[in-house]
């Protein structure tokens, strides 16, 4: 055993299969530790807010406030606000109002703003503007109001009685809060997703969940097809036939196709995240049971079997000491396997909308499902789908690395 | 005394594990077989005999490696040639090998006449269909194989049946020396019968010139070879008539392997190797000195700590790697013969 | 001859039990659920549909053709009755249209998408394995662990990644639908054209995915063979080392080709979710629609259609698998 263990962890595709793994799981154990929140709390009102710390700034107004005078705080404020299209479509309206494109810098900001103050009219008719385009004009002018301005900005509050402003204080722009003294602040290291949910926070639950229906399916499937498989190798006879047969039988018919017939019939009601992996395992076995009969059957007439057969020993006892020790190692592939493609499975499904009921706990398909639906792939917002794709490849490559890191020690023919 | 078909002089093979190790399973091994002669190699499984067989091919692909040493074939080095000239000149024409499994030796998805193509369009490019056809179907008969094997697939072949035809395909072209590895062990009685009736005609037609048997059933060497080798952990042991090695044994472990079948009469195809108790030593470490000390009867101070031992001659050509003098071995033998008697 | 004569006629055999289970499922496995599936589909209606006549309609077709007022027995023939016929009744959701309508309008595309992609897959997976078998070395070390990523990859996955790399950032080709929103189908050169930039992106995410899988598989495979007995023997008969390696691939992707038999119901279920991640006109994406709209019917029926179109895969594979083998021939004539 220890010999084995060791055999297995000088191979350097379980290795790292196994790192990955392991470190999926302690990253699912821990997270919740430290988030108490839960996974489907809505925070944000509007979808797929964008990765980054979110300060709030009502808080940040009544922080202490400090003075830093930094040369480049005006450069970066107009980078922000003016975008290198606006630049673009700058120039190319004040080239169309006759000025000579030469003169024209965009990248000098404070030269092309004066420039286009004192061009820009809206009124003015640029031949082959379109209306939307000129639309767009007005707009971008009325953004640059105070683009350049160095003064700062009031704050009021609003009498209860009069309605009127009262102002309360002034803002400059060389005014800094310090982060740590904001009473409020969020980190959303993924943002957030389509109803406004904290990703992450989602993504570890999710992945957890997964893994629970993976490991329940994986144990369902296995331990079906594994009985039946010792049953047609060992017993063989008209039991072997009819086992075959079925087994033949769901191996040419689609299992996915099962999987969305059964989960349909269920109903959106019934279909809890523990159903749903059942029905995987359920329609999963097939390739188990093929296998490990195949193995008994090679097994059955060593001298070892033989042995205990005339010794009396009752088939219970002959399958448990005398065969299962010899497929194990076989199983346990076979289970990682299960495990990883019961994943899978669950995310085809959550595509088709057939997935665990969405009100109690996310999987990692049902993320993959909702980005679909609200079309994150489209509008790129990766961090609504990305994260959710890289957990499922990651756990299900972790699984098949350790697999073929298996294989390798337990079929050196598969070496170098 | 006839001409030296094969001759082999300090011959060093290793194999190398996927963790980088070398496995030494061929050490030294020096042999000679004349014309007309047949050489019989036995020992236990694990000894390297079956290694020794694919290193004398001289042809070596991972993991088997060429360390050093010399094999000659009617006097020509082959290890000094390069691997595609002995691809070409040597392998089936002047040394052929016979598997171990000859069950899977054939490729299953081709017809008989199609790898005998194979084989001899290896050697002779312009030869033609009709002539390799004509060619076959000659040796198939004269070896009592009936024509019509050449169309089958092997699947359609009984096992005695492959077995017989894979012999025939080794000798397609009339090789000097055939090396057969266990050619009989996975077969029935009669099939082992006709196995070694077909090799021993293979000699008396001509076909082969001289030939090398491995096996571990010690009864078939002495029925069909000439001499035996006896190799233990990569090296020789023993050599000697096949007469003097079954009868007369001097090394402790020939004695262990050929002591019991001194009566062939009493259920000789019984007789197993494993009778000696404990297994051949982990060839990636060999113990220094002796390496049958360690399950060795007669053991002795000097056994391990001499860094190795000699293989000493003794009189009409045998020897044996032992420290205890021939006449000793016979006193130990005999005294234990008669303690034996006693019970 | 004799011997080719009896494994098509097995394997035709096969076909049909496989064929009358496929069946036998479809039908039985809705009706193992609690309630009667009519009441179940009544039930459904309410919550969807606006059209009351549509409803009532549906409604009274679905009573009949489930006929479950009448023995299972009896019922089921019915089902085949009306299957045999491509009466799959109407569709909830598309109501007037009738679910064979749907069916027929987008079988076609996922045919023509998904084969061939398999296929194309299935040989490049095959040499790429092959390959690495036989170089081993820097070659298979680099192609192992991509392609056992690539096969981890869940199919939708591997579409995803092609849809946001050369569909949204890179606009090289268009990422959604059979064709162009905006033209109508005809045979002239801008349709056909729109028809292959659209094709592209669905039948390479399904050809990737494939061959992850198949390359593994011969990988394994051609190694096992190179450590056949036989080939050990051929090397020592002074083989030329090319035949040998024909040989070997020939005999390993034997087991290859029955292996894609097995899986071809799988991958189909695989490709199906790629199609819909591009709202490819096929089959998936009706499936999809049909499980949206709760329209039982048309679930139903592409559920049986793909299992057709698997069993029918499986069957021809298993047909070409015979005149390639030569064993067959030889070895059933005994």
């Amino acid at each position: 055993m220890q010999h084995t263990l060791r055999q297995i962890f000088r191979s350097g595709k379980f290795v790292v299969g196994f790192s990955i793994f392991a470190a999926i799981l302690l990253i699912v154990t821990i997270y919740p530790l430290l988030v108490r929140e839960s996974p489907l709390t809505i925070i944000g009102q509007g979808t797929f807010f964008p990765p980054g710390i979110y300060v709030s700034v009502y808080d940040s107004l009544t922080s202490p406030r400090y003075t830093l005078q930094l040369d480049d705080a005006a450069a970066k404020r107009l980078a922000s606000r003016l975008s290198d299209d606006d630049r673009l479509a700058m120039k190319e309206w004040l080239v169309g109002a006759g000025l000579l494109e030469s003169e024209i810098d965009t990248t000098d900001t404070a030269r092309l703003l004066g420039l286009w103050e004192a061009t820009y009219d809206p009124a003015k008719r640029i031949p082959g503007l379109t209306n939307a385009k000129r639309n767009y004009y007005v707009r971008l002018d009325a953004s640059l109001d105070g683009l350049l301005a160095t003064e700062g900005l009031s704050l009021a509050t609003k009498d209860p009685q009069t309605g009127a402003l009262i102002e309360t204080g002034q803002v400059a722009q060389t005014d800094y809060a310090n982060v740590s003294q904001v009473a409020n602040l969020r980190v959303l290291a993924l943002g957030t997703d389509n109803f406004g949910r904290d990703v992450l926070t989602e993504l570890v639950t999710a992945t957890g969940v997964s893994l629970q229906i993976g490991i329940v399916a994986g144990l369902v499937a296995t331990l079906i097809g594994l009985t039946l498989g010792l049953l047609a190798g060992y017993v063989g006879g008209l039991v072997d036939d009819v086992i075959t047969f079925v087994t033949n039988l769901f191996i040419v018919i689609p299992s996915f196709v099962l999987l969305i017939l059964i989960s349909f019939s269920i109903g959106q009601e019934q279909r809890g995240a523990f159903t749903i992996a059942v029905v995987i395992g359920l329609t999963g076995w097939v390739w188990t049971a093929r296998a490990v009969r195949a193995q008994v059957i090679s097994l059955r007439n060593r001298d070892h079997v033989n042995l205990s057969k005339l010794s009396g020993h009752s088939i219970f006892r002959i399958i448990v000491a005398d065969i299962l020790p010899y497929i194990a190692s076989y199983v346990v592939m076979a289970l990682i396997l299960q495990i990883s493609s019961a994943i899978l499975a669950e995310a085809g499904l959550s595509i088709l909308g057939l997935g665990p009921r969405t009100t109690d706990v996310p999987t990692l398909g049902q993320m993959m499902n909702w980005a679909f639906i609200y079309q994150a792939y489209i509008l790129g917002k990766w961090w609504a789908y990305l994260p959710a794709l890289a957990a499922i490849a990651l756990v299900s490559f972790s699984m098949n690395l350790m697999n073929t890191g298996l294989d390798q020690v337990f079929n050196p023919a598969l070496r170098e | 005394m006839g001409k030296t078909m094969l001759e082999v002089r300090e011959l060093t093979t290793k194999y190398v594990t996927r963790y980088r190790e070398n496995v030494y399973a061929v050490d030294h091994v020096s042999l000679k077989v004349e014309e007309g002669r047949s050489l019989g190699i036995a020992g236990e499984s694990g000894c390297g005999k079956s290694t020794l067989a694919l290193s004398l091919m001289g042809y070596y692909f991972p993991p088997l490696h060429y360390t050093s040493g010399q094999i000659l074939i009617d006097g020509r080095d082959i290890s000094a040639m390069s691997p595609d000239d002995v691809r070409k000149s040597v392998l089936g024409a002047e040394i052929a090998y016979i598997p171990q499994a000859a069950m899977n030796a054939l490729n299953p998805t081709q017809k008989v006449i199609h790898f005998i193509e194979d084989v001899i369009r290896a050697h002779d490019l312009y030869i033609t269909k009709k002539d390799i056809y004509e060619r076959a179907r000659k040796l198939f008969e004269t070896l009592g194989l009936p024509a019509a094997v050449l169309q089958k697939y092997p699947v359609e072949l009984s096992g005695g049946m492959k077995q017989r035809t894979v012999i025939a395909i080794s000798v397609m072209l009339f090789p000097k020396v055939l090396i057969a590895d266990e050619p009989s062990s996975a077969l029935d009685v009669t099939s082992q019968k006709m196995v070694i009736k077909m090799l021993r005609q293979l000699m008396e037609v001509g076909f082969v010139s001289a030939m090398i048997f491995i096996t571990h059933e010690l009864p078939l060497l002495y029925n069909v070879t000439d001499d035996i080798m006896v190799m233990y952990a990569g090296q020789i042991v023993e050599k000697a008539t096949s007469e003097e090695a079954v009868f007369d044994p001097l090394h402790p472990y020939s004695k262990g392997l050929m002591g019991s079948i001194i009566v062939p009469e009493q259920g000789l195809r019984d007789v197993k190797l494993t009778a000696i108790p404990g297994v051949p030593p982990n060839l990636k470490n060999p113990p220094t000195g002796c390496r049958f000390a360690e399950r060795c009867k007669y053991v002795m101070k000097e056994c391990t700590s001499l860094p190795s031992i000699p293989l000493q001659e003794v009189s009409g050509g045998r020897s044996y790697r032992c420290l205890i003098p021939e006449a000793e071995l016979r006193e130990l033998y005999a005294r234990e013969a008669h303690s034996h008697g006693h019970h | 001859m004799k011997g080719y004569r009896k494994y098509f006629l097995n394997k035709l055999a096969w076909f049909f039990v496989t064929l009358v289970f496929a069946f036998l499922l479809n039908f039985i496995l809705p009706r193992l659920m609690p309630g009667d599936p009519v009441a179940a589909i009544a039930a459904r209606l309410a919550q969807g549909m606006s059209n009351a006549t549509g409803v009532q309609a549906i409604y009274e077709q679905y009573t009949e053709l489930f006929g479950t007022n009448k023995p299972i027995i009896e019922q089921f023939f019915i089902y085949i009755q009306n299957v045999v016929r491509g009466d799959f009744g109407f569709s909830f959701s598309q109501y007037p249209r009738k679910v064979a309508d749907v069916i027929a309008a987008s079988i076609g595309w996922t045919l023509a998408l998904q084969f061939p992609a398999i296929i194309v897959g299935w040989v490049i997976g095959n040499s790429l394995g092959a390959l690495a078998a036989y170089l081993r070395g820097g070659f298979d070390k680099a192609l192992l662990p991509v392609s056992i990523f690539i096969s981890n990859l869940p199919p939708f996955g591997m579409a995803v990644i092609l849809l946001v790399i050369f569909g949204v950032q890179l606009q090289w080709f268009p990422t959604s639908g059979g064709y162009g929103f905006d033209l109508i189908p005809s045979v002239s050169r801008t349709f056909l054209w729109s028809v292959i930039t659209h094709y592209q992106l669905p039948f390479w995410s399904i050809v990737l995915i494939a061959i992850g899988g198949q390359a593994i598989g011969m990988r394994s495979m051609a190694i096992y063979e190179l450590n056949a007995d036989y080939v050990k023997y051929s090397r020592f008969l002074g083989i030329k080392d090319r035949t040998i390696v024909w040989y070997v691939f020939r005999n390993a992707m034997l087991p290859q080709i029955t292996g894609l038999a097995l899986a071809i119901g799988t991958m189909v279920g695989g490709a199906l979710v790629a199609e819909i991640i591009f709202s490819y006109p096929g089959l998936g994406t009706t499936l999809l629609n049909g499980i949206l709209g709760q329209d039982y019917p048309l679930i139903s029926a592409v559920t049986l259609i793909i299992t057709l179109m698997a069993l029918i895969a499986n069957f021809l594979i298993e047909i070409l698998y015979g005149f390639l083998d030569p064993r067959i021939g030889a070895a059933q004539a005994d």
